[in-house]
């Protein structure tokens, strides 16, 4: 029989898992919910929490204006809806591309730092590392420069180039901390089995590397996709504008249609979603493979 | 099938911390060569570079007379055993074996034939599916000796197989790498700091300090004829014991030993060395004098030794009797305030007790007699 105090003392933790829960997926909740409302129903007191009835009609709104189908006297689509699917396909090209691009990078120079011994090894980690104490907002100007005398004004190549700077460093720390995690041995029984020094990170460093990786996947795709102040200074029309510019300029309507809103939001949700659940199993398997004990 | 040259090598890192110094080495092809020494003796580095992972600052590497410096680990035609196995942890047992030959590109049909062989005669048939972390120490040790034979490379080189295993199993695996070496027919290098492995295994031992080589050459050699005081520090169980003292006229033309402790003892030395060292009367040395160096069959009481039992070792076969010979060391063997003990090996039939007084008579002919300042061994002078 459970003493009455234990049971106070859960009960207690089980509030507040609840109360954190609420204040964590509330506001989420209430976008999936307000998604498929009309627009009287969102605003109506008391809030449905339910939607009644269901209405996919802010949906089909986001694909109407996408493709310019969107009736004329259409009601509560803000004035800029037809950027949201241009911009939906920008955010994919720069995420997906910086994801690549930044594993290229990273990977060959994290295993450099971690199992080559050369000079000045320590200073180019730490100067690496440097390079994100400078906060974002002090780097726009340089960067806007930079990206002008490229020509790349208003061109997914400059959110590429400049998400790349951002995320390189932390991956390298990330894969280099990990890396230095594997033994030595590895990579010269590696090497006398055959490999050279890009084998042994092909075949034997990666597959270990995985949830590391993955780690590394995760981090970059979020980081690019979430960007906000570089995309807004270096980009201006639908050719290059990503999704939080576009969502972001839906408020700036002299309405603001919070259904329009908020299906926007859910589209933009869904790709990081959709990553995270793709790659949870190999993050929980990568950490059960068997490690190397000594 | 291999002959390995060191000549004149050198390996310096970037930080000025040098591993070792005018390195030279021949390694005969199908020998079983022991690099002996303590930590940092430079042994690892010198295996490394044959392996190609570290690279040579200095001097000539050369396999049957090519140079090799430049030769990347994966185009050497060598094979290695890790310390900590270095077993590929995503990969079962037979991809781990199964590596190296899929490397270089060996037909399907040729990499399972010589898998499967190399575990029937490893023993380890039954774990070819198993990934590395599911098997025991002395299991993933056969793993990684397997992987390297499958191979059958021209060198087999191997960094402290066995100390990570327990005592019973090293003692048996000892005798599989005798065995493996006889049957593989191949050049063997062997890295170790246990000079019971060394003495087991090796047709010829390199001892190593500090990135110099002391002394090359047989297992015999390097027990009986010690270069210098190192050398024989190193090798033998319970240590050699030293006694410090110096050369004195023994009024018959020669020398003798003379101990410099409190109550001074003299020991006549063989006679090469007590007629060639006539006029070094003075010289201080200290002398080497094995557990085992006993002769109960001396009768004439010129070499012996005598003293208080301290204390009595009793070691299943024999026994080691630790003798109070009055000595009061410096610094050499960190003795403790009391006196050194200089321990004598005793049949066990033989009782002894703490307190009693003994003179063991010793055998001349192999007692060592090393120079106190340079440390060689006096014979070494003579050869």
């Amino acid at each position: 029989m459970m003493s009455s105090s234990l049971f106070a003392r859960r009960m207690a933790l089980l509030a507040a898992s609840v109360l954190l829960l609420a204040y964590v997926l509330g506001p989420v909740a209430w976008l999936l919910s307000s998604a498929l409302q009309r627009e009287a129903d969102i605003t109506s007191i008391p809030p449905h929490w339910i939607p009644h009835p269901p209405t996919l009609a802010s949906f089909r709104a986001i694909v109407q204006a996408g493709l310019g189908t969107l009736p004329a006297d259409a009601a509560f689509v803000p004035s800029t809806a037809q950027y949201l699917l241009p911009a939906l396909r920008n955010s994919l090209v720069v995420a997906c591309a910086v994801v690549v691009l930044n594993l290229a990078v990273s990977v060959p120079a994290a295993y450099a730092m971690a199992k080559i011994r050369y000079v000045g090894r320590n200073l180019s980690v730490y100067f690496m590392l440097a390079t994100r104490v400078i906060p974002d907002i002090a780097l726009v100007v340089p960067f806007f420069l930079f990206v002008r005398k490229l020509g790349l004004l208003d061109n997914v190549g400059a959110l590429i180039i400049t998400y790349l700077a951002v995320t390189v460093p932390f991956s390298v720390f990330m894969l280099l901390s990990y890396f230095e995690g594997l033994p030595d041995e590895l990579d010269k029984a590696a090497r006398v089995d055959g490999c050279s020094r890009f084998g042994a990170l092909v075949r034997v460093f990666l597959p270990l590397a995985l949830p590391a990786l993955v780690a590394v996947i995760l981090f970059t795709f979020l980081t690019s996709w979430n960007e906000f102040l570089f995309a807004l200074m270096f980009t201006q029309t639908a050719a290059s504008q990503t999704v939080p510019i576009v969502v972001a300029s839906f408020t700036s309507d002299f309405t603001t249609s919070f259904s329009f809103i908020n299906a926007a939001g859910v589209v933009a949700i869904v790709p990081p979603v959709a990553i995270a659940v793709l790659f949870e199993r190999y993050i929980v398997s990568g950490l059960t493979a068997g490690a190397v004990k000594g | 099938m291999a002959q390995i040259e060191f000549h004149e090598v050198a390996k310096r890192y970037a930080n000025g911390h040098v591993a070792l110094e005018n390195l030279n080495l021949q390694i005969r092809d199908r020998e079983f060569l022991v690099l002996l020494g303590p930590s940092g003796c430079g042994k690892s580095t010198t295996l490394n570079m044959i392996a190609g992972l570290e690279e040579v600052t200095e001097g000539s590497l050369r396999f049957d007379g090519v140079e090799v410096n430049a030769v990347p680990a994966h185009r050497r035609d060598v094979a290695m055993v890790f310390q900590s196995y270095a077993l590929y942890p995503h990969k079962n047992v037979y991809e781990n074996i199964a590596f190296g030959l899929r490397m270089r590109r060996h037909p399907a049909a040729e990499i399972d034939a010589r898998v499967r062989a190399a575990a029937r005669s490893l023993e380890i048939e039954h774990l070819l599916e198993r990934r590395p972390a599911q098997l025991s120490g002395g299991q993933r040790q056969r793993v990684a000796l397997g992987r390297a034979m499958v191979r059958q490379p021209s060198v087999f080189l191997m960094d402290e197989p066995l100390s990570n295993l327990d005592a019973a199993l090293r003692v048996s695996m000892r005798a599989s790498i005798k065995a493996l070496h006889q049957s593989m027919h191949t050049t063997f290098v062997y890295v170790t700091h246990d000079q019971a492995e060394a003495l087991t295994l090796a047709d010829r031992i390199v001892v190593m300090r500090e990135g110099v080589v002391q002394q090359l050459g047989s297992p015999d050699d390097i027990y009986e004829r010690p270069a210098n005081r190192f050398v024989a520090s190193f090798l033998g169980s319970p240590p050699i014991n030293f006694v410090d003292g110096e050369l004195e006229a023994d009024g018959a033309g020669g020398v003798r030993f003379r101990s410099a402790g409190a109550s001074a003892f003299t020991l006549a030395v063989d006679d090469d060395v007590r007629t060639q060292f006539a006029s070094r009367a003075g010289q201080r040395v200290s002398v080497g004098i094995r557990a085992e160096d006993v002769d109960e069959h001396a009768g004439d009481g010129r070499c012996t030794i005598s003293g208080e039992i301290r204390s009595l070792l009793p070691v299943g076969s024999d026994q080691f009797v630790g003798i109070d010979v009055g000595e009061r060391p410096g610094t050499q063997m960190g003795a403790g305030p009391g006196a050194q003990p200089v321990f004598f090996r005793a049949g066990k039939e033989r009782r002894f007790a703490v307190g009693e007084r003994v003179s063991i008579p010793l055998n001349r002919h192999r007692l060592h007699l090393f120079d106190q300042t340079t440390g060689t061994n006096l014979r070494t002078a003579l050869s």
